[in-house]
């Protein structure tokens, strides 16, 4: 195989348009080629850039929770694996109770009763344990994030910016604390009027420079009219000048272009 | 703050940080790619349940298996985006329903309750540069040639399915696509260049 076919098979692999056949070759040639794996990779992140076209969309918090939550749970699965023989030792104890149950049967007959239930007793308290300590590490979890974010909001370095609804929306408001230590603005948003199903909020940091504004997402009040937005890693350097928030389509647009709904003064 | 400054390695990889079961580098990968990949799996499947469930397999997918990206293959992005659309496509395959995926999918996210949404400002800067010089790069290239990429890198159709869908032969699909992917490229590395 040629660089050149090479380079026209990468090309079609890179968009999972390869055939198996096509992807075989690819991977016989791209061993012993360092010109062509420096072009494949070309190809794969300008491929990659197809999926960065869309406007990005924040998805649910409860997903981030969910995905370290199957996390904490392979690991515990994991070290459950690594006491392989841990159904051996449970024969052992199980022959060794037995016995000792018949003796103590024979000797004294309630007292199995009583080991048993006994032994439920210390599983259930076990499992009850388990359960506590991984909700505790989960509430741990959300008090330090929210201890933080208090932190945030109450700290020396925090300014409060308050965005007043426009003609559109005049009874809508927004407060947004800007902690500059943790470059992080939380934003709260109250009786925001329902959008079209074709059109989203964006909201956008006007820095002083340059003066065009930054989108910092894209997001959909609930029915109640609120939103809280977490806004991290602000720009470093630039002094934010204000926010404001307009109604774009769907998906959002990289220069605001609609109605604007709410700004700072 | 201790709890930004853990595991935060600016605008570089956090892979290498994951793959040593660094949980706070995982949590600033996830906050950093997860708005990005997760429209693109919206974009694949047009049902935003499937799309929220691909995440989670995504990203747990990356926790178990950050020691095995090579950078020397492609960027960290590119790595994230293959295996999410490798799991998207999959199940886009399995399910067969095809039809009007953008409208539901328009529709679902408009019904969202409300939630905290984080956003990140500095990596929708980054990803918003990328983003815009990707539409100049892809408003460069024939419409041809892009409807057969997108057909392809979005839908997951074979070259075969996309010159049936298309009614053109197989071989002009796979010189539009390769044309395509080598302008794309080339616009690319020239926009980085001019950086």
């Amino acid at each position: 195989m040629t660089h050149e076919e090479f380079d026209d098979l990468a090309a079609l692999d890179a968009v999972g348009a390869a055939t198996e056949e096509e992807r075989d070759e690819l991977q016989r040639h791209r061993s012993g080629c360092d010109l062509c794996r420096e072009s494949e990779r070309g190809y794969h992140d300008a491929a990659s850039m197809l999926a960065l076209s869309l406007e990005p969309v924040a998805p649910p918090e409860e997903i981030k929770e969910s995905i370290i939550r199957n996390i904490e749970t392979m690991e515990a699965t994991g070290e459950d694996l690594d006491e392989e023989d841990a159904p051996e030792r449970t024969g052992f104890s199980r022959w060794w109770l037995a016995a000792a149950a018949v003796y103590f049967v024979a000797l004294f007959a309630w007292s199995e009763l009583r080991v048993q239930a006994h032994r439920e007793h210390l599983l259930a308290l076990e499992a009850t344990a388990q359960r506590l300590t991984e909700e505790n590490q989960r509430l741990q979890r959300s008090t330090e994030a929210l201890r933080t974010q208090i932190a945030s909001i109450a700290g020396p370095q925090t300014s409060m910016i308050a965005l007043a609804g426009r003609e559109l929306a005049p009874s809508a408001s927004g407060r947004v604390f800007l902690d500059a230590g943790s470059r992080r603005a939380f934003v709260f948003f109250h009786d925001l009027p329902p959008n079209a199903q074709d059109r989203s909020y964006q909201l956008w940091i006007i820095p002083k420079e340059p003066a065009s504004p930054m989108s910092a997402g894209v997001f959909d009040p609930g029915q109640d009219g609120r939103a809280t937005l977490v806004v991290e890693n602000l720009p470093a350097a630039t002094e934010i000048q204000g926010l404001a928030v307009t109604v774009e389509p769907k998906g959002g647009v990289s220069a605001p272009s609609g109605a604007m709904i709410l700004s700072s003064s | 703050m201790t709890e930004v400054a853990r595991g935060d390695p600016g605008q570089g990889s956090y892979l290498p940080a994951v793959a040593m079961g660094d949980r706070d580098a995982f949590e600033r990968l996830y906050d950093r790619y997860a708005p990005a990949i997760y429209a693109f799996l919206v974009r694949i499947l047009g049902d935003t349940a499937d799309a929220q469930e691909v995440l989670q397999e995504t990203f747990v997918q990356i926790w178990g298996r950050a020691a095995s990206y090579d950078s020397a293959r492609g960027s960290e992005i590119a790595w994230l985006v293959s295996i999410s659309r490798s799991r998207a496509i999959d199940r886009l395959r399995s399910r067969r329903t095809r039809e009007a995926r953008e409208n539901e999918a328009a529709k679902e996210i408009s019904n969202r309750d409300s939630y905290v949404v984080r956003l990140n400002a500095a990596d929708a800067a980054v990803v918003s540069q990328e983003r815009e010089a990707v539409r100049q790069a892809l408003g460069t290239i024939p419409e041809n040639q892009r409807v057969a990429l997108e057909l392809s890198y979005f839908e997951g159709l074979s070259q075969s399915e996309i010159a049936v869908r298309l009614d053109e032969p197989l071989g002009t699909i796979k010189t539009r696509m390769q044309l395509g992917m080598k302008k794309l490229k080339e616009r690319l590395e020239s926009t980085r260049g001019l950086r």
